[in-house]
């Protein structure tokens, strides 16, 4: 077996320099003859594919340092159970939600600044708004998927999902696992209620939903919609526009007349990591124009990044400009969080049957 | 042809031996034996005597608290089990399952390090002996039970062990297969003259057997001798009991046997007891009575000796015997 | 007139019983069938009834490196766990089975609790103490975690037959003169060798299959197969997921009936 000793000489390697780091304050020029290693969290599917084939490698030869990335969930239980002055990851790369809960046990920084990252003065604002711990990099819009197929009227608003005719084959989420469903449910609340914290309206309206085909991943959203199982459900932009060109499918995206939520891309910084700069060099390498482009163009994702210009095809579609981007709801996780156990407790009862 | 040698046989001593388990129940209680070269030996008691423990003790199965135990005139208590040279015949026959006739009876020889061909010889003749010569691929499982038995005795003896001990061989065997074995194993002891140690429960088998017996109770040795002196003069309440049937009379101040065939059914003019017969069993060679005189009953037994003469239930009879029959017991 | 012929009468119980065999058999059975046509379907979602039959979902698992990555390592930590598992649970078995240990019931139960703890919890609790003992999480961690839980199943499958284990074969091997060393080699080791294997085969797989223990200790890039799909679910939920399990139920099938030629399981014990 050739492939294991690589992660046990480096596992080796890592736990000797935490040892001699510990042992040697006074030598630390022996520390920088070493290739530093930035741990980081990413995302699999596509994504990991350009990351794995092109942008780590050129960061990792950028900054003679090698990139460890773990895509296997769950990554803040991960980070919280390790050592918080040699966490686990460097930099968290998680939806906005779970940054949210990563920050108060103080796995992550509050903020993200031009300070530390010069790109992060190129963003559009909700990329470091007050519902973001960290920098949000890419962002994609929460709205309707639907079959081009089936003889529905393409929905508009975000009502249309409650259309009698839809009984059975509209798909939403697992709320207690899904930020989707998180989100679908704080929206219900602005379009049945007071505004995205108008539970009371929002439980209301979930009721009115049922029967509803329920998954827990995104992914799942999209084999359904796929195999027409699901007519109409709520899901992200990317996970429809990708079924173009050659791939193309009979489904189609809504952006909702209401607005569409915002599925933040975040990354943010371990305030323990042990090669801080390197970290905020690498979140700066990701809101650079061309690697925005690059993975924005890959997986559908529209970039944070204001100066970016993207192909006419995505341009079209994704958040390119101040107005599009102005579409975007941004859901207060730190609120959403502080009550999702008895939000869980009662959507379980709600959608049980 | 000789198949097996005549072997060496030795001498086994237990002096003073005494084993008690989980610090409690003593199972052997000070017990001391003189155990001959050559001699068919029985220990024979109820279950939980102590004779399985003693025997376990010669094989070194078991340590013993306080005694030693010495084989061949040499004390080999504290020598391990796979150095004191032994046969041993299990109940279970405790066959190797996994492997064949003939990988059991060579295991003892190959634990000895003797020559492959040496083994091959010595295996077919100890298979011939025991008439099992055609069996040698068979697993245990594929014998009968005297099939297996053989086996069993086969790779005891084909070590030429200085002694042999059985425990209870004969136990899972039926009757008639049985007493064909008890014939052969008896056969066989005499012909190598090997020191036999034989553990049993069944008084018949070691009487039948055995050059001398220890009967056992309670973890002592109640007895020591040939099966005659045994039958005919037991020594205490409990040998005489535990040996076929008994008339135990307790009219002195020490109780007193009598063996039913002692006693005679007589006419009331020569009687030393008038009775009425309560039940007549008919036992093929002979008829053994139960009569009721004077308020207890006695046990008769009458061979058939040329003209049977019934009685039946109900018949009026007189009880007659010898003093010189009447065995006074240790109380 | 000639002897009637013994008509067998129609026997509720037994049709009833051939009935339930054959209903649980299909239960056991029927998620294997749906995720063979799942992968054998070119969608790439469940369709049913398929349209078609391809082998390109095959082709994808065989031609990604991270899943042949994978793939090699599970085999390799499973093959690992089956060794280490087989010598400490049998080496356990025999000390609780023969060892008059004071607490026996205790040992027992101890050995056996990681089959009682959440699997999750375990890799989580293994996961913290590497951590903060400073080991990281190399392979062998995730080795020793994989042999924890494995080994409970070496462990009741060697008591099943140390259970029934006539001691009287072994001292019958010691009085021919087997020294002890020689009567475990001769005598114990063969007959306790069909439980030991059955449960090192239980051990083989539950290493193989192991999800919850593995999700924290794997490293990047050192990912065990059941953690690569899962998080290849969650963003790919295509054919290759159905192809993937379907290579390796047949790996461990293979395992199970080469171990059964090697060792012969149900030579001469019955389980």
């Amino acid at each position: 077996m050739t492939t294991r000793h690589p992660f046990s000489r480096r596992g080796l390697l890592r736990t000797s320099a935490g040892l001699a780091a510990a042992a040697s304050f006074g030598a630390p020029s022996i520390l920088h003859a070493e290739t530093k290693t930035l741990k980081i969290t990413t995302w699999g599917g596509k994504w990991g594919d350009i990351m794995k084939a092109t942008v780590l490698p050129a960061f990792e030869k950028e900054h003679g340092c090698t990139v460890s990335a773990d895509q296997a969930f769950p990554f803040v239980p991960k980070l919280q159970v390790s050592p918080k002055n040699d966490p686990l990851y460097d930099v968290l790369h998680t939806n906005s939600n779970e940054q949210w809960l990563a920050v108060v046990d103080g796995l992550v920084m509050d903020k993200i600044t031009a300070k530390e990252v010069p790109n992060v003065a190129d963003v559009y604002p909700y990329a470091v708004s007050d519902k973001i711990v960290g920098v949000s990099i890419f962002t994609s819009a929460i709205g309707l998927g639907y079959r081009t197929d089936k003889d529905i009227t393409p929905p508009k608003s975000w009502k249309d999902l409650a259309d009698p005719k839809l009984a059975g084959a509209r798909g939403g989420y697992l709320i207690p696992v899904n930020s989707l469903g998180q989100c679908h449910l704080m929206m219900l609340g602005k379009i049945y209620g007071k505004g995205l914290q108008d539970l009371d309206a929002a439980y209301k309206a979930l009721e009115q939903l049922k029967p509803i085909k329920l998954v827990d991943f995104t992914g799942q959203m999209e084999k359904m919609l796929l195999s027409a199982e699901v007519v109409e459900g709520v899901i992200h932009d990317s996970g429809v526009y990708r079924y173009e060109g050659a791939n193309r499918q009979p489904v189609d995206f809504c952006s909702p007349s209401e607005g569409v939520m915002a599925l933040e891309q975040v990354l943010n910084v371990a305030p323990g990591s042990k090669v801080k700069e390197l970290a905020f060099a690498y979140i700066d390498y990701m809101l650079r124009p061309d690697v925005q482009k690059l993975l924005a163009e890959g997986v559908w994702y529209s970039p944070a990044n204001k100066k970016v210009k993207l192909e006419a095809k995505y341009d079209a579609k994704l958040l390119t400009t101040p107005e599009k981007v102005a579409t975007l709801i941004q859901p207060d996780w730190k609120w959403y969080n502080a009550r999702k156990d008895d939000i869980d407790a009662r959507v379980t009862k709600i959608l049980k049957g | 042809m000789t198949l097996f040698n005549r072997m060496t046989s030795a001498a086994i001593k237990l002096q003073q031996v005494t084993k008690s388990f989980d610090g409690k129940v003593v199972a052997v209680d000070d017990v001391t034996l003189d155990i001959k070269a050559g001699e068919f030996f029985s220990l024979l008691g109820p279950s939980g005597c102590g004779k399985t423990t003693s025997l376990r003790m010669i094989a070194g199965f078991e340590m013993p608290d306080s005694g030693r135990v010495h084989v061949g005139g040499q004390d080999i208590t504290d020598v391990p089990v796979h150095r004191r040279d032994m046969g041993m015949v299990f109940q279970s026959y405790a066959l190797f399952p996994h492997r064949t006739v003939a990988e059991n009876v060579a295991f003892g020889l190959r634990m000895r390090d003797v020559s492959k061909p040496e083994i091959a010889k010595r295996v077919a003749a100890a298979l011939a002996q025991v008439a099992l010569t055609g069996l040698e691929e068979r697993k245990p499982a594929q014998l009968s039970g005297g099939q297996q038995q053989r086996v069993a005795l086969a790779r005891a003896l084909v070590i030429e062990p200085r002694v042999l001990l059985c425990d209870e061989p004969l136990g899972a065997l039926d009757r008639k297969l049985r007493q064909q074995m008890q014939f052969e194993l008896k056969e066989l002891q005499q012909r190598l003259g090997v020191t036999l140690v034989f553990v049993t429960h069944d008084q018949e088998e070691a009487l039948a057997m055995s050059d001398r017996i220890a009967v056992m109770n309670r973890g002592r040795v109640e007895q020591v001798g040939a099966p005659t002196e045994i039958y005919e003069r037991p020594r205490t309440r409990f040998v005489a009991d535990f040996i076929g049937e008994i008339n135990l009379l307790e009219d002195g101040p020490h109780p007193r046997a009598l063996r039913p065939e002692k006693i005679r059914l007589v006419p009331a003019a020569e009687a030393r007891l008038k009775g009425t017969v309560e039940t007549a069993n008919f036992l093929g060679g002979a008829t053994l009575y139960r009569v009721n005189a004077g308020g207890r009953a006695y046990l008769a037994r009458e061979t058939h000796s040329g003209e049977r003469s019934p009685r039946a239930a109900g018949d009026a009879v007189g009880l007659a015997w010898n003093d010189t029959d009447v065995v006074s017991l240790e109380s | 007139m000639s002897t009637p012929l013994n008509k067998q009468p129609f026997d509720l119980g037994k049709t009833a019983y051939l009935g339930l065999n054959l209903l649980l058999l299909a239960f056991l059975l029927a998620p294997i069938a749906i995720v063979l046509v799942f992968a054998l379907n070119p969608t790439p979602y469940i369709s049913f009834p398929p349209v078609g039959v391809t082998l390109r979902w095959f082709v994808k698992f065989f031609e990604t490196g991270d899943f042949m990555r994978s793939l090699w390592l599970s085999l390799w930590i499973a093959a690992c766990v089956l060794v280490l598992s087989v010598v400490i649970g049998g080496a356990c078995a025999l000390a609780l089975a023969r060892g008059h240990l004071p607490g026996r019931a205790f040992l027992t139960a101890f050995f056996m609790s990681p089959l009682m703890l959440p699997a999750i919890l375990t890799g989580l609790a293994l996961f913290q103490s590497y951590l903060l003992s400073g080991i990281g999480r190399p392979v062998w961690g995730l080795i020793m975690a994989h042999t924890l839980i494995a080994v409970p199943y070496v462990l009741r499958t060697t008591l099943a037959v140390l259970h029934n284990f006539d001691r009287r074969i072994e001292e019958a091997a010691s009085v021919l003169g087997a020294s002890p060393v020689r009567v475990f080699f001769e005598v114990t080791l063969p007959l306790i060798q069909p439980g030991v294997f059955a449960g090192g085969v239980f051990a083989f797989i539950v290493s193989f299959d192991q999800f919850p223990v593995s999700l924290f200790l794997v490293v990047p890039k050192g990912e065990t197969l059941p953690v690569v799909l899962f998080n290849y679910m969650k963003f790919d939920l295509d054919g290759a997921i159905a192809a993937a399990s379907m290579v390796s139920i047949l790996l461990a099938l293979a395992v199970v009936l080469v171990l059964e030629r090697l060792i012969g399981l149900k030579a001469y014990v019955k389980l």
